[in-house]
């Protein structure tokens, strides 16, 4: 290990523009001639649309569903038993099925003049009664959102497995726990974005979108604006953030694009803030109810679900609503070792804006399930939950562990991660403290989760293709070229936003090239230069994108040692590749050597070259199953019961993603991804009144945690490698999201629980606390 | 519309505008400097802050009429400034930056804080952070940054001068 | 979102301001630090067709003591009070709320006039000025009139001023070197506006005691009997408190749910006068 290669600490490279301004995110794409998009949207959850005003003078500028001729719908289909399509419509016709949905699309020579004149268009609603929540969506007789459907439910799942008539009927402990995550916003810094261009050189559109997948965006856009895919070049520059939020087929793109090609002028559209907490797909929006059945000491013989998904309107593409119902309940065995499940998932629509998926995907609310069902059962059975959890975790002796729920939990020691914990925390110090009592009235609480994070799964038998979706990872590619100076030129499918490719992927490369990471140009986000691979999500880039550098690196050393050894005089066998150059028995040549030969002087290469020569691609087919993250997080509270404030003390989170490449960036993934958690627990909720009508319409009313709110926490990493991943490496992009909200909870029932309240509901606010109270009081708790 | 006479990171810049133009689209889209960032357009993200007359403010509910015959520097402003050649070092050191997006805001809000509060700790950098929102980080790692650079000012100022 | 259309002016005096506000028949807004009316304006909750800029007139940035009262410009941003740069007549405790306004950014542009002028209910200015017993000066063309802030404000978001009218000062009156204060709130998180805050103040010599709760949406509100409680028990509050405390929350139609949250908060502020 150098301060360059696998397990360096290498401080981004590309931090530089980002400090000193020069980034490019769609925002600073200004082309000539350039126009800008607003749009006219829905001020109704549910309505018919009557008719559509145009502003005398500005009918040029002013499109609706009716012009936009050649232009399809968006379908996001999946497989899933009983799953029902829908047509997400670019702008609406028809029905608005959600507040805030795009009718009208007005163009400006800047972004004022495109609102002024989207101010003036007059739309004529007929409203008609909204499909507000979950329990409206489920009810009989409701009003339909789909109206060819007959009914509210997208897709209704079941998952048996295991004996469960046996579980039952064995029981000593049964324990059951229903709870409620609330809908939330991923919240991404930088709002939606796109700017579109006809290039008349080229006879392509290219459109530039803040955006994760730009290659699965080129062959949906492609369909939806009937162009072939060679006519459409998708760039995906610096985004803002993403979190899950940034992968669909936006209206707006469509419209957009749309709008380039008709005017012949680029167009623009940068979302602003309003916008984004009115209509953005968001997130979350789930109740469940969870059942554990354990023997005498705790040990849980089998598990219930039952979960409900309210996911909005239409269906994402390429990931349509019904994935998350799916996961949670595919998840919420958690890392137990749990022989006998019945579950069952709802996906039901709403005249919300789409459900979407966010950093974690489901996991938060599958973690919160079993955790407090965890809980729950050390309650039950007298023990503490540390103990309860040691005696049903799968133990590394039994992995690879074929879980209840067709899951392979590839390596890992769970009891480990929690003791860890534990100690980091000095849980002992806490109890002590929670009895003595605090003097200013607070009460102490101390709460656990332990759960697993599956990362880079693939194709089949149960990933992607089971569900039959629109997007299927496959094998990952990338290629790599050794320039006529001797650097290098890495070209990926992937799309970092954050995470830090620019140098992770370098980093790789050193490990095999031994080229300097600041002598590598990273690329990824163009569709006329990057492989077909399938984006970033489900934390997948380091394994899939990463396993394929390494492929590609390896293929670039045999031509690099054939000409170094041929400008070397010496044998093939003989020759090494370190500190970018080719050593010998005799001398070295640097790299740059190399590339002259095989770019300009042919007649100093040796015979038999290979015609691919300093250029190499490759592609890797990660283990489809996936590789299995984990971590354990303590987190200690103290809640105000009369204010109903609780204040994160302490938080611990022992993680393990297998062999860390760059530790420093790993550890940015997993306190961002718990400060998105943290939202997910105390601060976060996308509100909406009975009307259908989003109340939390700016960041006063949407609060985001912030540093005040960010305790420090303590962090500690285990490396199991896993045996299924080149250099054992494992995902980490979405580990520190799932925990908080089942920590936080366990803590806060923990601190609440001499006074017989307790909450399960996200957020966690202060005044679910003061009503939680009251309740056991009036209940005549303590 | 008016023309508005604002310096910009140290450079006279003199532009016929809409009188309800922002200060943020003014610097972005009439000086070109796109560094200067816009999360939310209603004062609450602090992406766009910026320093005016020395001051951080927020760029996007400042009008660029507002900011007429004021000192306006940006985030491309800091060529060869000691504190934030420390600010940027420690930033990529720590791993105080993702995604990008909001670190103009914090690199203004870094700076001011600074040089304003001789004695910073951390408890008081989480305060004066708390206007400027970030998605990516979790904050820990800035605080940290921002923690470093003060040490690293501390230790300076206890350095006796050297002689000669 | 970007504003309407709209002129920008900035008139070198006030009178220039009360001008321009009565020939724009009712369509002109006066803007300070923009703060609050920054965000309407982008939101196009708020459409004026005129912006008049007061934030630069000297002779509103600048303060006096008037007798035994201090006359605080209206355009004085909160980073200035917060940084000491006025004369501190109230012990410390407008240094102390300045700081827990918002952030750096916006105490730096918002003004302690726009504060009261937009009276969002929430606001740090507004219950401290209603406990300290501030007034707030309003010049029109016809002349001056001078307003309690307790009856200047009367709602959420809505004041008695009127159509081409400035506040031109807010009038602190200087508290005695023996009197005592306490302040807490409670927000969802630091800088937000608080869920709930308040306020005490004891000024024996002067005879005054004044016990204000601010909530989130209602302005507001003189705690009577708690004031009174804390009159009686000399400003050092006792048993009493409590009890005088439920019996207000009661009598301002407190939502029972806040109750605690409430109660709490306004002992800690009295309990917070010991120190």
């Amino acid at each position: 290990m150098s301060g360059f290669g696998i397990g360096a600490s290498l401080p981004r490279l590309e931090d530089a523009r980002f400090l000193e301004g020069r980034g490019q995110f769609c925002a600073d794409v200004a082309l000539p001639g350039m126009l800008h998009a607003a749009f006219v949207r829905s001020p109704h959850a549910h309505a018919r649309i009557l008719a559509i005003r145009k502003p005398v003078g500005f009918e040029e500028q002013v499109f609706c569903a009716a012009d936009l001729a050649g232009v399809g719908r968006i379908r996001s289909t999946a497989k899933l038993p009983g799953f029902k399509p829908s047509d997400w419509p670019v702008l609406a016709a028809g029905k608005v099925k959600h507040a805030g949905e795009p009718v009208v699309m007005a163009i400006g020579s800047t972004p004022a003049e495109a609102e002024d004149i989207a101010a003036q268009v007059e739309v004529e609603f007929a409203q008609l009664p909204p499909v507000v929540s979950m329990w409206d969506a489920l009810k009989s007789g409701a009003s339909l959102v789909h109206d060819e459907w007959g009914d509210n439910v997208l897709v209704d799942l079941k998952l048996e497995n295991g004996d469960l008539a046996a579980a039952k009927a064995a029981a000593v402990h049964t324990v059951e726990r229903s709870f409620r995550m609330n809908r939330m916003h991923p919240l991404a810094l930088e709002g939606r974005a796109c700017v579109a261009s006809y290039d008349s050189r080229l006879d392509e559109l290219v459109v530039y979108v803040a955006h994760q997948l730009p290659v699965p965006l080129q062959i949906g856009l492609s369909q939806v604006l009937g162009i072939s895919q060679r006519r459409l070049r998708i760039i995906a520059p610096d985004v803002g953030g993403s979190f899950g939020l940034k992968t669909y087929i936006e209206s707006e793109t469509v419209c957009v694009a749309w709008a380039a090609m008709k005017l012949r002028r680029p167009v623009r559209w940068v979302q602003d803030r309003y916008e984004s907490l009115v209509c953005d797909a968001n997130c979350r929006d789930y109740h469940a109810k969870v059942t554990a059945y354990a023997d005498a000491s705790g040990k849980v013989l089998g598990m219930e679900c039952d979960v409900i998904v309210d996911s909005g309107a239409y269906s994402p593409w390429p990931w349509p609503a019904g994935i998350e119902g799916g996961l949670a309940m595919g998840n919420m065995q958690g890392c137990y070792d749990i022989r006998a499940f019945r579950g069952r998932a709802i996906n039901v629509v709403s005249n919300k804006p789409a459900g979407q998926p966010f950093r974690g995907v489901a996991r938060p609310l599958s973690c919160l399930g079993h955790e407090v069902v965890m809980d729950a059962l050390a309650e039950a059975v007298g023990i503490d939950p540390v103990e309860i959890r040691l005696r049903n975790f799968v133990r590394p002796e039994q992995m690879p562990y074929a879980s209840i729920t067709k899951k392979t939990l590839d390596s890992g020691n769970y009891s480990a991660a929690l003791k860890r914990s534990a100690e980091l925390i000095d849980l002992p110090a806490v109890r002590a403290r929670q009895k003595k009592g605090e003097p200013d009235g607070r009460l102490i609480g101390v709460g656990f989760a332990s759960f697993y994070e599956q990362t880079a799964y693939g194709t089949g038998p149960f990933g992607y293709a089971l569900w039959g979706i629109e997007l299927v990872p496959g094998m990952e590619p990338a290629v790599a070229r050794l320039t006529g100076d001797g650097e290098l030129i890495l070209e990926v499918g992937t799309h970092s936003h954050g995470q830090g490719h620019e140098t992770v992927f370098a980093q790789l490369a050193y490990e095999v090239l031994g080229i300097d990471p600041r002598k590598v140009s990273v690329r990824f986000g163009d569709t006329s230069t990057s492989p077909v691979g399938t984006g970033t999500y489900t934390s997948r880039s380091m394994v899939s994108a990463g396993g394929a550098i390494v492929e590609a690196c390896r293929l670039l050393q045999g031509p690099i040692s054939k000409i170094g050894a041929h400008l070397l005089q010496c044998q093939e066998a003989d020759v090494s590749l370190r500190d970018g150059r080719v050593f010998g028995p005799r001398g070295s040549v640097e790299l740059a050597e190399i590339g002259r030969a095989w770019y300009h002087h042919p007649e100093d290469l040796p015979e038999k070259m290979d015609v691919a020569g300093l250029t190499a691609t490759a592609g890797h087919k990660p283990h489809d199953p996936g590789v299995f993250a984990y971590s354990a997080h303590a987190a200690v509270v103290a809640v105000d019961p009369e204010v109903g404030s609780v204040e994160v003390i302490d938080y611990a989170i022992v993680a393990d993603c297998g062999k860390r490449v760059n530790p420093l960036l790993v550890e940015g993934q997993v306190i961002g991804g718990f400060s998105n958690g943290l939202g997910n627990a105390l601060y976060e909720e996308s509100t909406y009144d009975d009307q259908g009508q989003p109340t939390a319409t700016t960041l006063a009313d949407y609060t985001a945690p912030t540093a005040p709110s960010i305790p420090d926490v303590k962090l500690e990493f285990i490396e199991t490698p896993s045996p299924y991943a080149m250099f054992g490496i494992k995902g980490i992009g979405e580990n520190g999201a799932i925990g908080p909200p089942a920590a936080i909870a366990n803590a806060v029932n923990d601190a609440l629980r001499p006074l017989k309240a307790s909450v399960f509901e996200t957020p966690i606010t202060a005044s679910r606390v003061r009503a939680a109270v009251m309740r056991a009081r009036s209940a005549g708790g303590a | 519309m008016r023309t508005v006479n604002i310096r910009v990171n140290g450079k006279l810049v003199s532009r016929p505008v809409e009188d309800r133009l922002s200060l943020a689209d003014f610097v972005r889209d009439h000086c070109l400097l796109t560094g200067t960032h816009v999360g939310c357009e209603h004062g609450v993200c602090g992406a766009c802050t910026l320093l005016m007359d020395g001051k951080p403010v927020r760029s996007c509910i400042t009008l660029a009429a507002a900011a007429d015959e004021c000192d306006v520097r940006t985030v491309e402003g800091y060529r060869d400034d000691p504190l934030m050649q420390a600010i940027h070092a420690a930033f990529n050191l720590r791993h105080a930056l993702q995604c990008g997006f909001c670190t103009p805001g914090m690199l203004a809000t870094a700076y001011d804080m600074l040089s304003r509060i001789p004695d910073l700790d951390r408890d008081r950098i989480r305060i004066e952070l708390g206007g400027n929102l970030c998605r990516c980080t979790g904050y820990l790692s800035i605080i940290q940054a921002i923690e470093d650079v003060h040490a690293q000012r501390v230790a300076k100022a206890a350095t006796p001068p050297s002689k000669g | 979102m970007k504003p309407a259309p709209l002129s920008y002016s900035r008139p070198e005096a006030l009178s220039g301001v009360l001008d321009a506000l009565r020939q724009s028949s009712g369509d002109a807004r006066v803007i300070a630090g923009g703060q609050s009316l920054g965000p309407m304006l982008n939101f196009r909750i708020a459409q004026p067709r005129q912006l008049v800029d007061i934030s630069r007139i000297d002779a509103l940035c600048t303060t006096a003591m008037e007798g035994d009262a201090l006359a605080i410009g209206a355009c004085v941003t909160h980073a200035r009070i917060e940084d000491g740069e006025i004369p501190d007549v109230t012990l410390g405790l407008m240094r102390h709320i300045a700081r827990g306004i918002a952030y750096r950014a916006v105490r730096n542009r918002g003004t302690i006039g726009g504060s009261l002028a937009h009276a969002d209910p929430a606001a740090d200015w507004l219950a401290t000025m209603i406990a300290l017993d501030a007034s707030v000066r309003l010049q029109s063309t016809p002349g001056v009139r001078q307003l309690k802030v307790a009856d200047f404000v009367v709602g959420a978001l809505d004041t008695q001023i009127v159509e081409a009218e400035v506040i031109s000062h807010v009038l602190v009156p200087r508290l005695t070197a023996s009197a005592r204060w306490g302040h807490n709130k409670y927000a969802k998180k630091s800088g937000d506006f608080a869920e709930s805050a308040a306020i005490s103040i004891f000024d024996g010599e002067r005879g005054v005691a004044r016990v204000v709760l601010g909530r989130r949406a209602e302005p507001p509100a003189l705690m009577q009997r708690t004031s009174e409680q804390l009159a009686a028990d000399g400003g050092r509050p006792s048993g009493g408190a409590e009890a005088a405390v439920e019996a207000d929350l009661r009598s301002l139609g407190v939502k029972p749910g806040d109750w605690t949250m409430h109660r709490v908060i306004v002992m800690r502020a009295l309990r917070d006068m010991a120190t």
